[in-house]
């Protein structure tokens, strides 16, 4: 990789120059002007837990082997890495307790601005968690669900764990993360115990120290598993639903909203209440109304139900404003660059902060609580209008960039598309081109961009490389949000690139769903909360085949890991059995014995274990060899 | 190195180090042959030739100064220690490890750490003195400690060019300073 390479996404590339004429800064800049970055922060040999240090070990054996108190690299490592998962996990069960106390205040008509949207699905999670559903008012099961849902946030048995987990996974999974005594049984529990066991003077022995970062990481599966379940249930299951991708969505002629972060509590009243708002925002001269677009995985969230189409994931959040174009970016929770702030400062653009726990200096906060959901959302599309009456069309760029992407596949909506296939038995299908071969694999890619890798061009490269290889696609999160911006959801995109096997498969599945041609090549699933959703399609496989998780040709991959959620997902989904590619080089080099944990002990443990790869293709085909690997465990 | 200037050297610049070790860090990659990730995954052990010093409330790297009348090349028995391409130059394969550069060295700059590996029953450990060489040989158009500090400590001097700046800025004020005596008169 070159250091001059900073994006290969056409629209954020065009913009550059526009943000170097404006003298504004972009994340790119700060990369740059952030180098040389520390090499002890980056082996996680630096301890900053006290105030006796801060203490680094030297990672080449000629400086202090073991900080003031004694720790050596090993542990210091073990408790940084799994400081980041109990961050990670904090921040998905936040998201997840948020709209679960949303669903018990619908279910006990406190909250006029939400429904129960998808009651197929409320029955449907009732039966998954054993709450009766005959003869029951839908509020009654919905407030029977959440209550169930917040007890994972307030069980004090150790002996019983979470109830998503154990609704949600394999039975021989849960016999083995039981054994190995990582199961869950309070997700603030967990996150708690992290924090205390980590505190200076305790716990100081690697293995123990990871696995109980494992169970943090379970308890962030847990956490995410209810956050999509639920979300499904108040404001839809995703759909299949045409759309686009790429900062061409917004509109010189409307009032663009740009609704960023996480949580869909926000954006789906915004959404509701802009159609509302229309007239206003014509008469304020917007011939077009108001336009609304996503960014992160709030984007993804409204993308996926309901089409609005994305303009940028995490990397190219900044260009969104540098367009000039946009009236309100509307924030919630997570991903959202501080620097965001100043850039909407250079233009006529309303930062809106929504969240009392979430604020940026710089930005309008606007309290958003669910109770006046409908008058926020008000304030925040009249801020925005206002805004757009400042617009000097002058400072307005627009790159003509963007993409068709056919997103929404959740889980329910690929299994409805199988059932065409088969109505008694709309797994097989499925199962059938796995062991001839149709399919050779399945891999799910996850996570976030970051300015290590040139922005999107791992989740492309390496994803045209699996699908030549008959490998199916899954994608969630902002590597979702690369693949539509770059064409890879497009029935073209599968012309292009899938192998033979792959391309006749998703062309007959394509064709019975009555999309006149195939599938897109990557199935988008959703927001980064919603790999929940392809651990449910693995399960579901898995129990078909009357094996666990481990012994399926699956692989997971976050080629431009960043965040510390990414950590938390990744682990889990090491535990649950997936080898998990990370295209990032994580912060535990500094130590032999965490990284043999993760990338072999775990084998053992778990059958999932990290592979870390920073080269695309050269991760594709460790990735294949991996496939192939499990085929044959599979007999296959 | 043109004939007739002084060896660059290596500057610290106590106002701007904040004792972070990288230097020290990037030094030992450098010589290392690999990059920090596979030296980390491979568990090398690698020496950085520099070295983060506390003194009072302030800190700097201390690391060769490539004397033009070198003390360690003065006393070296096996003449292994020589003027070369502008540095004070140390030819491994003839050093015997005898650590007498090691007693004349006035800035603490030379080790000659053998190789943790030696077992009990070897003759020999393999220890040669070792210092900064400026990054000869590495392949890098700077010196790697220059690279890796955060804060611009640390800067490669040429001496002519410092003189050179010195000279000039001086002038400058005393051109000022005639400018004003004349103004006055």
């Amino acid at each position: 990789m070159t250091t001059e390479m900073k994006t290969t996404d056409p629209a954020a590339a065009a913009l550059l120059p526009v943000a170097k004429r404006e003298g504004i800064e972009t994340v790119w800049d700060r990369h740059k002007a952030m180098q040389p970055q520390c090499g002890f922060g980056q082996l996680g040999v630096c301890c900053r837990i006290c105030w006796k240090g801060p203490c680094r070990i030297d990672p080449f054996d000629d400086g202090p082997k073991r900080g003031i108190c004694g720790a050596d690299a090993h542990t210091i490592v073990a408790r940084n890495v799994i400081r980041m998962i109990a961050a990670g996990a904090a921040g998905h069960s936040e998201h997840g307790r948020h709209i679960a106390l949303a669903l018990l205040e619908v279910a006990e008509g406190k909250l006029p601005a939400y429904q129960i949207r998808d009651e197929a699905k409320l029955i449907a999670v009732a039966g998954k968690l054993g709450i009766a559903t005959e003869a029951r008012e839908i509020l009654e099961i919905a407030h029977d669900i959440a209550t169930v849902s917040l007890n994972d946030f307030r069980n004090q048995d150790t002996a019983t764990p979470c109830a998503w987990t154990k609704a949600t996974l394999t039975e021989k999974r849960m016999e083995k993360l039981a054994a190995l005594g990582v199961l869950p049984h309070n997700i603030d529990a967990v996150i708690t115990q992290i924090m205390g066991r980590t505190l200076v003077g305790c716990d100081a022995e690697p293995a123990n120290l990871i696995l109980g970062g494992i169970k943090g990481a379970l308890a962030d599966y847990d956490g995410m598993s209810l956050a999509t379940d639920l979300s499904d249930i108040l404001f839809g299951t995703p759909a299949p639903v045409v759309t686009a991708a790429n900062l061409g969505v917004l509109k010189e002629e409307a009032v663009n909203i740009a609704v960023h972060g996480h949580n869909p509590l926000l954006s789906e009243v915004v959404c509701d209440v802009a159609l509302q708002m229309n007239e206003a925002a014509k008469q304020a001269g917007a011939k077009e109304g108001i336009n609304i677009v996503g960014v992160c995985c709030t984007g993804n969230e409204v993308m996926v139900r309901h089409g609005i189409p994305l303009a940028a994931n995490y990397l190219s959040q900044e260009m969104v404003l540098v367009t000039g174009a946009v009236d309100a970016m509307v924030v919630d929770v997570q991903c959202i660059m501080p620097a965001v702030s100043e850039i909407a400062g250079c233009y006529h653009t309303e930062l809106i902060t929504t969240m009392d726990e979430n604020k940026i200096s710089g930005a309008r906060h606007v309290s958003f609580r669910e109770a006046t959901a409908t008058e926020d959302a008000r304030q925040i599309i009249t801020l925005a209008i206002d805004a757009f009456r400042r617009r000097d069309a002058k400072r307005v760029t627009i790159p003509d960039v963007q993409q068709t992407a056919i997103v929404g596949f959740s889980t329910e909506a690929i299994v409805a598309a199988l059932s065409l296939l088969d109505a008694e038995q709309p797994l097989k299908p499925l199962l059938d081109n796995v062991v001839n071969g149709n399919i050779r694999g399945i891999a799910l890619f996850a996570g976030c961009n970051s300015t290590r890798t040139p922005q999107d061009n791992s989740f492309v490269t390496m994803a045209k490389a699996l699908a030549k290889n008959n490998v199916l696609l899954l994608a969630t999160g902002c590597g979702a949000g690369a693949f539509a911006k770059h064409g890879m959801m497009t029935q073209e995109a599968t012309l292009a690139y899938a192998g033979d096997g792959l391309k006749a498969v998703l062309t007959a599945v394509g064709e019975a769903a009555g999309l006149n041609g195939p599938l897109p090549l990557v199935l988008h699933m959703g927001s980064c909360v919603d790999n929940s959703r392809a651990v449910s399609v693995a399960v579901a496989v898995a129990n078909a085949l009357g094996v666990d998780l481990d012994a399926l040709p699956l692989v997971a991959s976050a080629p431009e890991a960043m965040s510390e959620k990414a950590v938390a997902i990744g682990s889990w989904s090491v535990a649950l059995g997936i080898p998990t590619h990370l295209g990032t080089m994580p912060q535990v080099l500094g130590s032999s014995t965490v990284t043999e944990l993760l990338t072999e002990t775990a084998k053992d443990l778990f059958g999932g274990y990290f592979l870390v790869e920073t080269d695309p293709e050269e991760a594709a085909q460790k990735l294949l060899a991996v496939i192939d690997e499990k085929r044959r465990g599979l007999g296959i | 190195m043109k004939q007739g200037r002084e060896n660059a050297i290596v500057f610290s610049d106590p106002e701007r180090c904040l004792g972070c070790h990288g230097c020290e860090l990037a030094c030992a990659v450098a010589h290392g042959g690999e990059d920090l990730f596979a030296a980390a995954a491979a568990g090398r052990t690698l020496r950085a030739r520099n070295h983060v010093v506390a003194v009072d409330t302030v800190m700097l790297p201390v690391q060769c100064r490539q004397c033009e009348d070198a003390p360690c090349a003065l006393a070296c028995p096996t003449g292994s220690i020589v003027q070369e391409g502008g540095i004070v130059s140390i030819r491994e394969k003839n050093c015997v490890g005898c650590k007498v550069c090691v007693m004349v060295c006035p800035f603490g700059a030379i080790s000659v750490k053998g190789a943790n590996t030696a077992s009990s029953e070897s003759l020999t450990n393999r220890g040669t003195a070792q210092k900064c060489d400026l990054c000869v040989g590495t392949g890098r158009e700077t010196p790697a400690c220059i690279d890796g500090c955060p804060t611009k400590a640390i800067r490669l001097i040429d001496l002519e060019e410092f003189r050179q700046g010195l000279r000039e800025a001086h002038a400058a004020e005393l051109v000022r300073s005639h400018a004003y005596l004349n103004r006055r008169k």
